[in-house]
């Protein structure tokens, strides 16, 4: 029986997926139960859709199969180009499905996406995890709201911040600086809290 | 733009909130070696990918594993090719990610950036290779320390190069399609890069008989040209496709307004027979001969420079098989078209 910290998805080991990488089945059945919550949310919360963020973590788990060795991890941890990889495809697809012409379901669907999950962590929640999503929840949740909203529109749902202040009828410069000084401030409470837990 | 501002750009840019004209400006600065504003992204990146930790977490459906390890398992082992994605949907050149694949890693190991630029760019090696190749007439040698110092400079024409592809590939959608195509043939590239490798300590060779028969006279090389052209602004850039008559072929054109340069680069055409060699059209009302160029037996790419002026009105470009010497109108097969 694995320990909850080995299934966490901030801690994945570069390691595991090297294993990947040589076509161990075993390393990739493990990267995807350390994965696999975490961006199952992030595609729903951007798709807005169960089912369209399920046929898209099929085409990403693929794609990394396929494409692992790519990964470099001098260029970030490893959850951290999942999270990438992810998030640029299902913004392709939120694209594609807007160029088609369809509504997209992203805001209406999204709000009950959230109430649809369970409030308890899940089995493969590990202790790591657990402590990360408090803290970046905290530092998001410290933003103020008109600075997460305009990340959040960039963020979720891909759009430049033209975009968004042609959406929020905002003047650009005023779009701009709510996302610089957000981010910048996410950025200054992340550090604070590894900081302080270097301490400990 | 100011370095400062560029440098300002940067959360956006981790945030995905930039437009496509700051995102290139952006990449071409931190492609061009900025190490602060590259430190300065790996920061805000590494934020970027923990924000859907503040999302409540929803479990996928439990049949969603074995679906994928069901599919992976009749997938080939991890190897490079592309995924299977609708062409609608795959425009992989989006923020974040583009920086993902093409970006150094900060202390460059070059065992993972060869690889990196090769796979990523087997393009942009095939095309360099034949630009060096055809560069490089008969001197042969080999000289290992040469070899290192070309492969970096040659590393960074690369993505420098790469910078101007995705240009190119935006407009006209037709790179991507040939990306797709060569990353399927990596073993090629492998090959292309050994010789490639060869290449780069006879062409030093070359460079230095050329710079002593220059008798000390400051002489461009085709490279430090190659790197001004693509630095400049007032470059085009306009891909063209295989006909028919050459299913495997491509062509990439570089025109310089300012210089009136133009740079053909031709990759996978059919050797031409004796007697007959390609040409090179520009189409404005009707077709104007730009140069002519042979593929010999045994070449896969060509370079051809040719200075023209007034390109920028030229609607089409063709490249097309016309007997030796070429013809003031074409009467062949056209080999190589764009896209208008």
């Amino acid at each position: 029986m694995d320990r909850p910290a080995q299934h966490a998805a901030s801690t994945i080991d570069p390691s595991l997926l090297a294993r990947v990488a040589k076509g161990d089945h075993q390393a990739f059945s493990q990267l995807y139960d350390h994965s696999s919550t975490l961006l199952f949310t992030l595609a729903v919360r951007i798709l807005g859709n169960h089912e369209e963020a399920a046929e898209l973590l099929q085409d990403v788990y693929l794609e990394v199969w396929r494409k692992v060795s790519r990964y470099d991890v001098g260029r970030g941890t490893p959850a951290a180009w999942l999270v990438t990889l992810t998030k640029s495809r299902a913004i392709d697809r939120l694209r594609a499905r807007a160029a088609r012409g369809q509504q997209a379901t992203n805001s209406l669907e999204a709000g009950t996406a959230a109430q649809v999950t369970d409030a308890g962590p899940s089995p493969f929640e590990a202790q790591a995890d657990q402590e990360l999503r408090v803290a970046v929840g905290a530092a998001v949740a410290g933003l103020p709201q008109a600075q997460q909203q305009a990340i959040e529109l960039a963020y979720y749902e891909g759009l430049s911040h033209t975009e968004i202040a042609a959406r929020l009828n905002q003047p650009l410069g005023t779009v701009k600086t709510r996302i610089k000084l957000g981010m910048s401030k996410l950025r200054d409470g992340l550090q604070q809290w590894r900081n302080a837990g270097d301490l400990q | 733009m100011t370095h400062e501002e560029l440098e300002a750009s940067v959360p956006l840019y981790a945030a995905g909130a930039l437009d496509r004209a700051e995102r290139q400006a952006l990449e071409a600065h931190l492609l061009s070696g900025c190490s602060a504003c590259h430190a300065a992204l790996k920061d805000y990146q590494s934020v970027a990918a923990l924000l859907p930790l503040s999302l409540s977490p929803v479990k996928p459906p439990p049949s969603l594993k074995s679906k994928i390890m069901a599919e992976r398992g009749t997938a080939p082992l991890p190897v490079e090719t592309p995924p299977k994605v609708e062409p609608a949907s795959r425009q992989s050149l989006e923020p974040g990610e583009w920086m993902d694949h093409l970006f150094p890693p900060v202390a460059p190991a070059k065992s993972s950036t060869l690889p990196w630029a090769l796979s990523l760019g087997t393009v942009l090696v095939v095309v360099v290779g034949g630009y060096l190749a055809w560069d490089i007439s008969t001197q042969r040698s080999t000289d290992t320390s040469n070899i290192q110092q070309l492969e970096t400079s040659l590393q960074e024409k690369s993505t420098a190069l790469a910078a101007v592809q995705r240009e190119a590939s935006e407009q006209a959608k037709v790179l991507e399609e040939l990306r797709n195509e060569l990353q399927k043939r990596t073993n090629e590239a492998a090959e292309t890069k050994e010789h490639l490798t060869q290449r780069e300590a006879e062409l030093e060779e070359t460079r230095a008989q050329l710079a002593q028969r220059n008798g000390g006279r400051t002489v461009a090389t085709p490279q430090d040209e190659l790197a001004t052209l693509l630095r400049s602004p007032n470059v085009k850039a306009v891909s063209l496709a295989g006909s028919d008559m050459a299913k495997q072929g491509v062509g990439f054109l570089l025109f310089d307004s300012r210089t009136q340069n133009a740079w053909l680069y031709s990759v996978n055409l059919p050797e031409c027979p004796a007697g007959t060699t390609y040409q090179l059209w520009a189409v404005y009302d009707k077709p104007m001969s730009v140069g002519t160029f042979r593929m010999n037996a045994g070449e896969t790419s060509h370079l051809l420079v040719k200075k023209v002026p007034g390109f920028t009105d030229a609607k089409t470009f063709a490249v097309s098989l016309e007997p030796s010497g070429g013809r003031p109108q074409p009467t062949g097969p056209m080999y190589l078209l764009s896209r208008s």
